[in-house]
């Protein structure tokens, strides 16, 4: 390249920067708020026949907008907790984090049925209870596993209910994954399994605040 | 000396290994006493007799450890024969307390012990099997608890036990009355009072049709009971002594529904708190949140609430013929109270529930054998369809992108899925597939929340491994109001010969009922496999009502060697003829000649 | 007839039945030996002329599928002799679903001189509730004669019944000394009200209208009698 066209190239990726970033900026609050609330946080855009955009769940929520924390970064892990989901309860049964702590989940299942650990909120758990009671009588989740070509499809709207919030996870029996979280500031959060019927089972347990 | 040393530690090594393996291996044994007598009840105003365990009604709570050796000590202070059948257990058939089918009773004055393993862990009963004893009060709950731990956590358990008791009629006479006249409790029946409500709401010609169509068969839509005039229990309280139980607002609290009834029905609910069930008549199955359930005599449904709130909640069960209600309360100090609800509108049977019957002709009274042909070769039905006549198969098809309620695999054309389902979003309400569709009887929940239905339970772990069924018997569901003779296969138990399985085979039962009433059926020894669709998750029963005019199939591993009572759990119909003796034995190979 | 043989052989009857052993199996829970009792008219029906007193009694003792019944019905005009009085032993088995058959020895005390009938009939609840009982008699004469009744309740209330009633006695030939002709006898209408203070025990008023007709009427014109009577009456039902 030559300088000139070198010049323009910097230009045009430093323009093409600055643009990023001020979109990202935007639409961090709404993906924040859409993170922080499994209610309504399925994948982009809210599943259409569900009307979850942000606006309509909002209410209440938007208030908590990041205060149960936010998605963490794998360089600032403190610590790594194990949780093993069971049927129908979690070792441990409650977690202990400090304000400002960011805490990499590594989630094994080892039961025999589909489990989620998600955090939030009890409300935010109430709402996404809900939303998994759907998910099931529509047939996207089954007793012991997740339906990927129902969980893609399109619900009219052109929208889809995906299950890939930050805060929370889906496990198929024998599956593992992790979520690397940051807690922000001191809030009374759970951390729950909304399959229909678990939470209710007690597959529920305080996130502790030292 | 190192030797010696050595020697020492691997001596203390072996025995103490030796210690763990016998404490290990030798079950926990308990010895319980139990005495059948005459004691009071009050719970209509004044002390009336009425046959007690332990001097009390209901009987104690016995709480067994799964695995524990068994010695129970029955003891009859009665001037009659007695027994004790325990209602769900898994044992020797000489166990099972059925006179003359488990063994000859327990006479007046004398003491039986039954002697048998807890196999199983869950909520379960007992009660008598004499006579009508379990009317008068012989009935108690069992608690079993399980080796492993339970897939739900709670912090406070309670039981509660359901039943009728009748403040002036002994069971004998109320079998008399109903012998005699078998309207005889039933004053719900259509009046002119009630014909000139029909002709408002209907019209005259429709209201008179409606009338001449019930005449021409003989029948009455407001026979949902064949008894009244109860006072309704909840643990041996009537809904003014409010059995009440305490809570701390957010915990967890489990409740062991058991319906030690002999003839109600009940819906459960509490007013402002969701239930979770997690277990069936015993077996844990997955946990449905529901807003109400139903649960049929002799049923068992345990279930999990968290009240959060620092205020009482009524435990509400609504008789199923809306005839009254038991009533309790679960509160976080004692003397607190909730509302309780008003009675629901009463409900009418309707055509649906006739299952197209109408005219039925039972023609045969005569004890006709011929009908009894049951384990004559193989009916072959084609065990993979499930006849369900007069039921709405919409959704038959199992076809990719149907919305078909999440079930493991897709078994048998699993049917009781997507009913009235037609995928128009989470507000479509499904009527229950196990009842007929338009039946007078279908179960709504008093918020319009859910209602839990047989479709909804699914085993936690499956008990047996799923295989195709090597026979069908079908199980007709027969009788006659009028006469207030109940039959299975329109033949009394006294003239029936009795149903003999081979000892492990897999049997299909094809209950048809051709009655207009529900009937809450029980095999004694043996788990009845529900087939709801749920394939390898089918739950396991021990009672399984069956609606009027519809068709359930249920699948029974003969494991248990021995003879076992088979009957509908509606007392006065199985005192009347709804009966059999179930043989499993082993085919001994016939000798050549 | 013989009263005693009557009863011999009715009692005869009874022991065969009853005998357990009888049936294949033990006698179980289903096969319990009921007793019943049913005073289904006790009444005074008063009219311009003579007042009459009439009963119609019913009765029962066995299980489901065998049953020896009696029945009774009879009047007595106020200040006078028993006008007629009929006494039958039956025994009594189903044969559908809703119908029974009777079989039996019918006795008359009244009027004199006494007559013995054989008795075949049939009865139970036909479609709409209607109560039905039709019988044939055979007199120890020869005379063969028919009886048919059939009623029905009307529920008003839960406990107040409207129950209108019809009995047609048609005799096929003439028995002068019982003063009874041949053709339809006589015709009986009544319609009774009851209230159930309980199932078992319920008062009731009503009216009854009763006509001869052809040669019986004939007869009892003879007899200076009415063929025509209207009554309204009071009366007490019960039963256990």
């Amino acid at each position: 390249m030559q300088s000139k066209d070198g010049f323009s190239v910097i230009k045009i990726l430093a323009a093409g920067t600055a643009a990023f970033a001020m979109i990202s900026l935007a639409i961090m609050p709404d993906a924040m708020a859409a993170a922080g609330e499994p209610g309504h946080g399925h994948g982009n855009s809210s599943g259409g026949h569900m009307k979850m955009d942000g606006g309509q769940h909002g209410g209440g929520h938007h208030g908590n907008m990041g205060s149960i924390g936010e998605p963490g970064k794998a360089a600032e892990v403190t610590r790594t907790i194990t949780v093993m989901m069971k049927d129908n309860f979690y070792e441990p049964e409650t977690i202990s984090v400090k304000s400002g702590e960011t805490i990499r989940f590594k989630v094994i299942n080892k039961g025999e049925a589909l489990h989620e650990f998600g955090l939030g909120t009890a409300s935010m758990h109430k709402a996404h209870q809900k939303e998994m009671a759907v998910m099931m009588e529509h047939g996207m989740i089954e007793v012991d596993r997740i339906n990927h070509d129902r969980m893609k499809m399109d619900h009219g709207g052109g929208h889809s209910m995906k299950h890939d919030d930050p805060n929370s996870i889906l496990l198929e029996p024998g599956k593992s994954g992790e979520i690397i979280w940051k807690f922000t500031q001191k809030t009374k959060l759970e951390f729950a399994c909304n399959i229909p019927g678990h939470y209710e089972s007690g597959m529920m347990g305080p996130v502790n605040f030292k | 000396m190192k030797t010696s040393i050595l020697r020492a530690v691997r001596t203390a090594a072996l025995s103490s290994l030796m210690v763990l393996a016998i404490t290990s291996t030798s079950a926990f044994a308990g010895t319980y006493n139990l005495e059948i007598g005459e004691g009071t009840i009050n719970v209509s105003g004044e002390d009336q007799t009425a046959l007690t365990i332990n001097g009390k009604v209901p009987g104690p709570v016995l709480r067994f450890k799964e695995g524990e050796n068994l010695t129970i000590n029955v003891t009859n202070k009665l001037d009659e024969d007695t027994s004790i059948h325990w209602h769900g257990l898994i044992l020797p058939y000489q166990q099972d307390g059925v006179p003359g089918i488990s063994f000859p009773g327990i006479k007046a004055g004398t003491t039986f012990t039954y002697n048998f393993p807890a196999q199983q862990s869950g909520t379960y009963w007992y009660h008598s099997h004499s006579g009508l004893q379990e009317q008068a009060g012989v009935y108690g709950s069992i608690i079993i608890d399980s080796k492993k731990r339970e897939p739900f956590r709670y912090h406070k358990e309670y039981v509660v036990v359901l039943s009728d008791w009748h403040p002036t009629d002994s069971p004998q006479d109320i079998l008399s009355n109903l012998k005699k006249s078998s309207d005889y409790y039933n004053y719900q029946q259509r009046t002119a009072g009630t014909f000139f409500d029909d002709v408002k709401k209907m019209g005259l010609g429709a209201a008179v049709s409606d009338r001449m169509d019930w005449g021409d068969m003989r029948m009455l839509p407001s026979d949902i009971a064949d008894v009244g005039g109860y006072v309704f229990l909840m643990n041996g309280k009537n809904p003014k002594q409010n059995w009440t139980e305490l809570f701390k607002p957010g915990e967890r609290i489990r409740l062991r529904f058991v319906n030690a009834s002999a003839m109600t029905y009940f819906d459960v609910r509490i007013p402002g708190l969701k239930m979770t069930v997690v277990q069936a008549d015993g077996n844990n199955v997955r946990p449905v949140p529901v807003d109400e359930f139903r649960i049929a005599v002799a049923e068992t449904y345990d279930v999990i609430v968290r009240p959060t709130e620092n205020k009482a909640y009524t435990i509400f069960a609504e008789t199923m013929a809306r005839t009254g209600h038991a009533r309790g309360t679960l509160a976080p100090e004692m003397g607190m109270a909730a509302k309780v609800p008003g009675p629901r509108p009463k409900q009418l049977l309707t055509m649906a529930d006739m299952g197209g019957h109408g005219g039925m002709d039972h023609g045969s009274m005569k004890m006709d054998h011929g009908s009894m042909k049951m384990d004559q070769g193989k009916m072959d039905h084609s065990a993979m369809k499930m006849d369900h006549g007069k039921m709405d198969h919409g959704s038959m098809n199992m076809a990719k992108g149907s919305h078909v309620m999440a079930d493991g695999s897709v078994m048998k054309g699993g049917a009781h899925k997507g009913m009235n389902h037609s995928g128009q979003g989470p507000k479509a309400k499904k009527a229950d597939p196990f009842y007929a569709a338009g039946s007078g009887l279908m179960p709504k929940a008093a918020n319009g929340g859910k209602f839990l239905s047989y479709a909804d339970l699914k085993a936690f772990r499956p008990l047996y491994k799923l295989r195709k069924a090597d026979r069908e018997i079908v199980v007709r569901l027969t009788g006659n109001m009028e006469r207030y003779i109940w039959t299975i296969n329109d033949t009394k138990f006294s003239d029936a010969e009795p149903i003999k399985l081979r000892y492990g085979e897999r049997v299909r039962f094809k209950f048809v009922n051709d009655t207009m009433m529900t009937h809450p059926m029980h095999l004694h020894g043996m788990w009845q496999i529900l087939d709801n669709g749920s394939g390898k998750y089918n739950p396991a029963k021990h009672t399984l009502s069956i609606s009027p005019g519809t068709t359930v199939n249920a699948d029974i591993e003969a494991d248990a060697e021995g003879q076992w009572a088979f009957h509908c759990h509606l007392m006065y119909h199985m005192a009347s003829g709804m009966f059999r003796k179930v043989v499993v034995e082993r085919k001994v190979a016939e000798v050549a000649r | 007839m013989k009263k005693s043989t009557l009863t011999l052989s009715s009692v005869a009857l009874a022991a065969l039945l009853l005998l357990p052993g009888q049936s294949p199996r033990a006698a179980g829970l289903d096969d319990t030996i009921y007793t019943f009792l049913q005073v289904e008219q006790l009444e005074h029906r008063m009219t311009d002329g003579t007042d009459v007193s009439a009963w119609d009694v019913n009765a029962w003792i066995g299980n489901d599928d065998h049953r020896l019944a009696f029945k009774s019905e009879g009047e007595k005009p106020a200040g006078e002799e028993l006008e007629a009085a009929e006494l039958q032993f039956l025994y009594r088995r189903p044969v559908s679903e809703f119908f029974d058959i009777n079989v039996g020895i019918r006795h008359d005390l009244r009027p004199n001189p006494n007559r013995t009938y054989g008795v075949i009939g049939f009865q139970g609840l036909a479609k709409q509730y209607v109560e039905m009982d039709a019988d044939l008699f055979i007199s120890e004469t020869g005379d063969v004669s028919f009886r048919f009744e059939a009623e029905k309740d009307f529920l008003l209330t839960q406990k107040l019944i409207l129950q209108p009633l019809l009995e047609m006695n048609v005799a096929f030939s003439e028995d002068t000394e019982i003063a009874s002709g041949a053709g339809v006898n006589d015709l009986e209408l009544g319609l009774r009200l009851r209230y159930e203070i309980k199932r078992k025990f319920a008062p009731y008023v009503g009216l009854h209208w009763e006509k001869k007709f052809g040669a019986t009427a004939k007869f009892a014109r003879e007899e200076e009698e009415e063929t025509d009577n209207l009554y309204f009456l009071a009366g007490v039902s019960f039963w256990f």
